[in-house]
């Protein structure tokens, strides 16, 4: 089971949650001191730089040694086999480095496992693809959601969980569509229900999985986006259009699809309203974008300049009365900053997006060639044709 | 979770005091809305001025260039005479935006602005020929904005718009897609532009004025600056200068280790650690390759191997190190 020495991952959640209250001024720094000292966590977790550059190093390093071993090896590449060997390799190496160097989240380990991860997926891949031509997805599907399932349960990494999950659905996909003779009809129907019950199982076991949080977290998302893809009328548009061979065939039920590409993200944001999650609401909203997009697809009801406009009007006027509505907090909602200390916030991402999405169109013509030289300057976001 | 208070209240770990806050608080859990929110609100800001500037590319005609820019003129004029009303005082510290929508407005302000300028050039040719001048003056204006209200987004507007004036750009997106680091005047107007940021950054912090904008001029001034360095190195491989940049690469890379240390800002410490390990494996690649004919490969692979695992236990103690120290 889970890898991770289980005393330090609890203690590791108290400290989380005792960490917000220290910067909420709700517990002193003494007592704080003296709960991390009583409850200790040893494991080796790094700054969020430090992860992001013991990611890449490590993944620079596990390049160069499986090139030096396939060096080696030449004769071997071909084979199935090899790549299997090198994920064993890497997987050996990250059982070491979780077990006595007791790293944890630290760049290495995240590193060694989507490495490990991505060698058996190349293996199994080039078993069942078939070079030759015979591409069957069912068994590698089956085998990546094992592997997957596997892995998340070791390491309860996030990564994992969503491989786990994707690749459970393709193999729903895949199998319905060929052990069942009218596959291709009814396999959204049975999407919806394989989906609505992952959905169930990582929503209602959340809490008895408490290790897993954040699988299931990256479990119910998927989840959530599945069940509505499957019921979405333009994906059902193209697999029909698929199955018939011809564009824009009718299909069966079309009224049903069309109140599930609508219904659905709503019905999302308001259980997510209700019920305080988090997960479902932002799901939903996300959602309520790819809805109107599909309904866009179909309707030309006002020509595009006009509709960005008025969305625009109407996401602003949604925006400014909730934050009129919560200026005190009502029926427990609140608009307030959360007040956790985030990363976003660390790295001022939001300016740096401002940069990035409102300096282009804004810029003047390219300087021409008086001022620094040189005519074809690649940069300034326009062309010569200026 | 109110068990796991009661647990540690029991072993005298919280006091009676603290025990009666946390569990208050978690008794009425607040649901936080606020990123929700904002994103509507960001997305609203674009997709608004979106739509109207497609409404009027489309309809120029009916509407004449005049009534667009007058538009564009009162929308910018207006957000702006909003700012300077509700505005807190200056101060060379951090200052607080009054309100959520201020940071907004602001920004439609600048943005509004710039496209003024910009339709001003392209239709009127106010500036003429003179591209110098219509790209300074914008530049001129957000870099004031961005002090006068202590806005972190336009001044990155600024920072973008200062490249663009010296013929260059830093948006990640632009840098890696569109540059073309083969020519001399290039990789020298990027150094220029890199060491001046960088001065910038260091000014901030000197003289103690607006200290938080440090890490955006020191953010975009690190990466051009490596970037236009290791430029140099590869553009003069093949003549004796390149010692030279490869020289001021360490140098430069010292300093700025020595100021992300100061600071104890790991991110700068990372890319002063991965820029210099290109530099040096681009030397260590050079020897290798001259040096030997059929092993070189193999030592190459290796030399990767064991400097990566260096490079893995040399971050740990960094990492060590900024947590003690």
């Amino acid at each position: 089971m889970i890898a991770y020495n289980r005393t330090w991952l609890a203690n590791l959640r108290l400290q989380e949650i005792l960490k917000n209250d220290l910067s909420k001024g709700r517990i002193s720094d003494v007592e704080f001191k003296g709960i991390t000292e009583k409850y200790p966590v040893g494991f080796f977790t790094p700054s969020i730089f430090a992860r992001v550059g013991l990611f890449i190093v490590t993944c620079v390093v596990v390049a160069f040694a499986d090139g030096l071993i396939s060096l080696m090896g030449s004769g071997a590449i071909e084979s199935t086999g090899f790549p299997i060997f090198l994920g064993l390799l890497t997987y050996g190496v990250l059982e070491l480095m979780v077990n006595f160097n007791k790293h944890y989240r630290s760049g290495v380990d995240d590193a060694l496992l989507f490495i490990c991860m991505c060698q058996f997926l190349a293996a199994f891949f080039m078993m069942f693809s078939g070079f030759n031509g015979n591409a069957n997805y069912t068994p590698f599907a089956g085998l990546a959601f094992v592997l997957s399932f596997a892995l998340a349960l070791r390491f309860a990494d996030m990564l994992t969980g969503a491989a786990c999950c994707i690749s459970f659905f393709a193999f729903v996909y895949f199998y319905w569509t060929m052990a069942i003779p009218s596959g291709m009809a009814t396999v959204p129907f049975a999407l919806m229900l394989a989906s609505a019950g992952a959905y169930w199982f990582t929503y209602s076991y959340r809490a008895s999985f408490i290790n897993y949080e954040n699988c299931l977290i990256v479990g119910q998302i998927i989840c959530l986006v599945t069940l509505y893809a499957a019921g979405n009328y333009y994906i059902i548009q193209s697999l029909s259009d698929e199955l018939h061979g011809q564009t824009n065939s009718s299909i069966p039920f079309g009224a049903f699809f069309w109140v599930w590409t609508i219904g659905i993200p709503f019905v999302y944001v308001g259980f997510g309203i209700k019920k305080k999650d988090a997960i479902l609401l932002r799901v939903g909203l996300l959602l309520i974008i790819a809805a109107a997009l599909t309904f866009r697809n179909y309707y030309h009801i006002l020509p595009l300049d006009v509709t960005l406009t008025v969305v625009g009007a109407i996401l602003l006027g949604i925006a400014y009365s909730v934050m009129r509505y919560l200026k005190t907090p009502k029926h427990g909602f609140t608009y307030a900053e959360p007040g956790e200390e985030n990363i976003m916030d660390n790295l001022k991402v939001e300016s740096l997006l401002v940069a990035e999405s409102f300096s282009t169109p804004a810029s003047a013509p390219t300087d021409n060639g008086t001022k620094f030289g040189g005519g074809d300057f690649g940069g300034g976001g326009s062309s010569d044709s200026f | 979770m109110n068990e796991l208070y009661k647990t540690l209240h029991a072993e005298g770990l919280l006091s009676d005091e603290s025990f009666e806050k946390v569990t208050a608080e978690h008794e009425l859990p607040l649901f936080h809305v606020h990123w929700e929110i904002k994103t509507i609100l960001y997305l609203g800001v674009l997709v608004l001025t979106g739509g109207l500037g497609l409404l009027i590319y489309e309809n120029i005609d009916t509407i004449g260039h005049q009534f667009v820019l007058m538009l564009i003129a009162a929308i910018s004029i207006g957000c702006f005479v909003y700012c300077f009303r509700i505005k807190l005082p200056f101060s060379a510290e951090k200052v607080k935006s009054p309100n959520t929508a201020f940071d907004y407005v602001l920004l439609l302000a600048c943005t509004s602005f710039v496209i003024f300028i910009g339709y001003l050039q392209f239709e009127y040719k106010v500036f003429g020929l003179n591209y110098g001048l219509a790209t300074l003056i914008p530049m001129l204006v957000l870099f004031f904005v961005a002090y006068w209200f202590d806005h972190l987004g336009i001044l990155n507007m600024a920072i973008a718009n200062m490249a663009i004036w010296m013929g260059v750009s830093v948006t990640p997106k632009q840098l890696l897609l569109n540059s073309d680091f083969d020519s001399e005047t290039i990789i020298y107007t990027y150094l220029l532009l890199g060491i001046l940021l960088i001065a910038a950054a260091y000014a901030t912090q000197h003289f103690k004025f607006k200290k938080h904008f440090k890490f955006s001029y020191q953010h975009y001034g690190v990466h051009v600056t490596f970037i236009a360095l290791l430029a140099g190195y590869f553009h003069y491989y093949d003549s004796m200068l390149c010692a030279v940049w490869m020289l001021i690469l360490f140098l430069f890379a010292f300093l700025i280790y020595q100021d992300a240390f100061k600071n104890k800002s790991f991110y700068f410490l990372l890319l002063v650690i991965l820029y210099s390990y290109i530099a040096v494996s681009g030397l260590v690649v050079r020897a290798l390759i001259r040096g030997l004919e059929s092993g070189g490969i193999s030592l190459l692979l290796m030399y990767f191997i064991g400097s990566g695992i260096g490079l893995i236990f040399l971050l740990i103690n960094l990492n060590k190190k900024l947590k003690t120290a």
